[in-house]
């Protein structure tokens, strides 16, 4: 299901060459993936879908002038990205990006235990969820890019026009807030890749 | 190699690493396989990244079917007619055919013919072993299916498919991965004895030695390490846990290692590889735990020790046996 970033710059070659199963492809891979980001960057199912089929057009009559893209994912993250701030933009004037995405949301999830002998185990895990929800909602976008859309730092920086630096330090804080609630006891016994294993498993829930 | 000074916090911020976690491809498989081959005191700190980076799910909202197929009309009768400035959406009938029909083509397009397979099945109470052009070694169980690739040796990538239960003894070669495919999931080796049971809706993997690795979409990549046991149930749950290898594969020697086993277990193997019905007068029995050694190739005599160790008397019925 995943494509290599060959098969990237290939469907997005046949596609700016005028494929038009390449575009319908394109479409089929990445429309339910890019609505899903832009609804937690604006949680208004109307706006997110008007400014995909903006893109989608965009993307259709530009074709021949597009840059070339090994990631697609990121093209169409940063397009869109852009598209959902310049519409929110022009219906509220003079409102900096801040205050922009102010319906943001990115939750962390909760998860269901799998591991019936690791019960113990909730209380911490349900601590590192809520300290990872405190973090700013930026600092959680970044974290969604990084680790759940597998962008590179750089594709992160670019979507979200911050610089590298600010990347690295907000995956510093989420590793750090992280190592504070796992028992560093469990790393010094043999059991730590089946405990910690199944502690972190907690918070794994398949998205379907 | 920079990797093999890696902590479990620089792999989270390894850019290559985490698009192998969140995004695997046959390349970056490869390569972190061939890594953990050549650093196995690694597997430890990958496998802890690879759950680190795991608890960042955040929550994520569906798009309905129906919406994404209304934007999709949207779009293409927007692209058809590009000259009309305000658009309206009507659900016009040769509209929707001609969306069935884009469908269908996408969806043609989408299908990926099956390669060509060789098949070997094994009949009850058969036990088969095959030797595979490229030197690999797999024991069939009884009423069990494995399909190879034509030409294993000579492919980029060694697959085979299974049903039932069978032990992999992968031989070593270099670069070329050996996939089995199972119905919950696929085992990704390059070389290492393993053994996989597909019985009963689930996938379970036993690693006896090397590394191997479960890939999914629907699950997160799993890498197992000796000694481990991983079930993986048709709703994508996966369990990981340590186990004595050698009780689940004696059944190559015919032989039912028991370590506290209870006795409705037993009678589902017997059922799974014998097609033997045993039935319980007092089903309580049937939670009553074993340790031991069973020999089960012969019927007979299995069916006589197992009533003495049970303290039962054997009947036969219509389709099996009862004991009681």
């Amino acid at each position: 299901m995943y494509l290599t970033p060959e098969e990237h710059l290939s469907l997005w070659n046949d596609f700016r060459s005028g494929n038009t199963k390449a575009y319908a492809k394109i479409y089929e891979l990445f429309a339910a993936d890019l609505y899903r980001y832009g609804y937690n960057l604006v949680r208004n199912k109307q706006l997110v879908e008007d400014c995909l089929h903006e893109l989608f057009l965009h993307l259709h009559h530009q074709k021949h002038k597009l840059s070339p893209t090994n990631n697609i994912r990121f093209y169409l993250y940063r397009a869109l990205r852009n598209r959902l701030l310049d519409s929110i933009q022009k219906q509220n004037k003079f409102t900096s990006e801040e205050t922009t995405f102010n319906q943001a949301e990115f939750t962390v999830q909760s998860f269901e235990s799998q591991w019936i002998e690791e019960q113990v185990l909730v209380h911490q895990k349900q601590m590192v969820v809520t300290a990872l929800n405190k973090l700013p909602k930026r600092q959680k976008e970044i974290l969604y890019l990084v680790y759940m859309k597998g962008l590179s730092h750089q594709e992160v920086a670019e979507v979200m026009n911050i610089s590298m630096k600010s990347v690295y330090n907000t995956l510093n804080i989420a590793l750090k807030t992280l190592r504070d609630y796992v028992n560093i006891s469990f790393l010094k016994e043999g059991v730590l890749g089946v405990s910690l294993g199944s502690l972190v498993n907690l918070f794994f829930l398949p998205l379907n | 190699m920079q990797y093999s000074h890696y902590d479990v916090e620089e792999f989270c911020k390894d850019a290559y690493f985490i698009s192998w976690a969140t995004s695997p491809t046959p390349d970056s498989d490869l390569f972190w396989m061939s890594f953990l081959e050549a650093y196995p005191h690694k597997a430890e700190e990958i496998q802890l990244a690879l759950e680190y980076i795991k608890v960042f799910r955040f929550s994520e909202n569906e798009p309905d079917e129906q919406d994404l197929l209304r934007l999709k009309h949207r779009i293409w009768e927007d692209i058809e007619k590009p000259s009309r400035p305000f658009y309206q959406w009507r659900p016009i009938p040769y509209l929707a055919a001609a969306s069935v029909i884009l469908f269908l083509l996408v969806g043609f397009w989408f299908y990926q013919k099956q390669p060509s397979t060789l098949t070997y099945t094994t009949p009850y109470g058969l036990i088969q072993e095959i030797k595979l052009a490229d030197g690999t070694v797999v024991t069939l169980n009884a009423r069990s299916e494995l399909k190879v690739i034509e030409n294993i040796a000579e492919n980029k990538v060694r697959e085979v498919w299974l049903q039932g239960e069978a032990y992999f003894k992968v031989s070593k070669s270099k670069d070329v991965k050996f996939i089995v495919h199972t119905p919950e999931t696929q085992v990704e080796v390059l070389g290492t004895e393993f053994n996989v049971n597909t019985r009963r809706e689930k996938t379970q993997v036993v690693l006896a030695e090397g590394n191997v690795q479960l890939i999914s979409a629907t699950h997160r990549n799993i890498v197992m390490r000796p000694g481990q046991m991983a079930i993986v149930k048709d709703d994508n749950q996966v369990q990981l846990k340590t186990v004595q290898p050698q009780l689940y594969d004696s059944w190559k020697e015919s032989i039912l290692i028991m370590d506290d086993k209870p006795v409705s277990e037993i009678v589902e193997i017997m059922n799974d590889t014998y097609g033997l019905k045993l039935y319980f007068a007092d089903s309580s029995l049937l939670n009553k735990k074993l340790s031991g050694k069973l020999l089960v190739k012969d019927q007979n005599h299995f069916l006589e020790n197992f009533s003495i160790i049970l303290n039962a008397n054997l009947e036969k019925t219509q389709d099996g046996y009862l004991f009681r």
